[in-house]
């Protein structure tokens, strides 16, 4: 499985990869929203994207209704990983389409556990 | 009919909050060692003792605009700052870190402390981006609420800060403060 890390900040970018790659995932990252776009019009399309709200050029809830409008990408599951906590912007970001809401701080577990409701776990991590 | 702007109405529409009316130090404790055990590592402990920061500080803050307004900032020594991104870049971490890599790293640990500090305030509230450099001065000394800790024997202090000056006080108009104004009419709002 293919997963896209959308983070402004390298050092979260790179825990987040590695904790999806200890799940068996392939991983890519963006700096932003755009940047993540870019990789998706490359017709990369990752089975999960993991999205930071606060981010410069394209935060995230702009990046989750740009994917929303194509139907090309309408297969990716997309969680939002985000200091954002609080209830009315967590309600608007599953309304804008995001599909699963992880708040920073958050432990490997954390993300372990939303994506085994997601249905995104690789079989031999669940086991 | 002519609306009067009276100074009592504008007294009650200035009326904001301090921080230390909506936050104490015991939850911005708990909220750093969340960040920190989530962040920096499971094992990682801060003990709260003040100690000096040394004369080399870095600080890393966000800044909360809402119905309370300021700055949420970790200030530590320049190498604590360094082994703080390091540690939170585990295996990741580059042999030699450059000054890129300690303001992403200490920015990020600002914005996940700030970001729990926000979800505590009352009302909506928006959070900046992180920014590393020298610390936002204290605009209000009564508007401040601050923990001193140790990380790993290193002091870090971690300060929640109003960006905005202190109202004048109250003015009471049978004892004015200043002997010279006996009114407050054509006072002008901050």
């Amino acid at each position: 499985m293919r997963a896209l890390v959308i983070d402004d900040s390298r050092a979260m970018r790179r825990i987040v990869s590695s904790i999806l790659t200890g799940f068996g995932y392939e991983v890519r990252d963006a700096g932003h929203g755009g940047e993540a776009l870019e990789v998706l019009n490359e017709g990369w399309v990752p089975d999960l994207a993991t999205i930071d709200w606060n981010m410069p050029v394209m935060d995230g809830l702009q990046f989750v209704s740009a994917v929303r409008a194509n139907p090309a990408w309408r297969s990716m599951t997309m969680m939002m990983v985000t200091s954002e906590s609080e209830h009315t912007q967590i309600v608007r970001a599953l309304a804008a389409g995001a599909h699963e809401y992880v708040i920073k701080p958050f432990t490997a577990d954390a993300i372990r556990d939303k994506l085994a409701l997601l249905g995104l776990l690789p079989q031999e991590v669940v086991l | 009919m002519t609306a009067f702007d009276t100074a009592e109405r504008r007294r009650a529409t200035d009326a904001r909050p301090v921080i230390t009316e909506l936050i104490d130090e015991a939850t911005i404790q708990s909220i750093a060692e969340q960040a920190w055990i989530s962040l920096v590592g499971e094992e990682e402990v801060l003990v709260p003792l003040p100690a000096e920061l040394p004369a080399d500080v870095l600080s890393s803050w966000v800044d909360v605009v809402g119905p309370w307004t300021g700055s949420v900032v970790l200030t530590t020594g320049r190498r604590t700052a360094e082994e703080l991104s390091r540690a939170l870049l585990r295996d990741s971490a580059p042999p030699v870190l450059d000054e890129e890599d300690v303001v992403d790293a200490f920015g990020e640990i600002a914005n996940v402390v700030g970001g729990s500090i926000k979800a505590t305030l009352p009302g909506h509230s928006a959070l900046s981006l992180p920014s590393v450099g020298a610390s936002p001065e204290v605009r209000n000394a009564s508007d401040v609420c601050r923990i001193d800790l140790l990380w790993r024997g290193e002091p870090v202090a971690i300060s929640v800060q109003g960006a905005l000056p202190a109202l004048p006080s109250s003015p009471d108009p049978h004892h004015p403060a200043d002997p010279d104004r006996s009114t407050y009419e054509n006072e002008v709002p901050l």
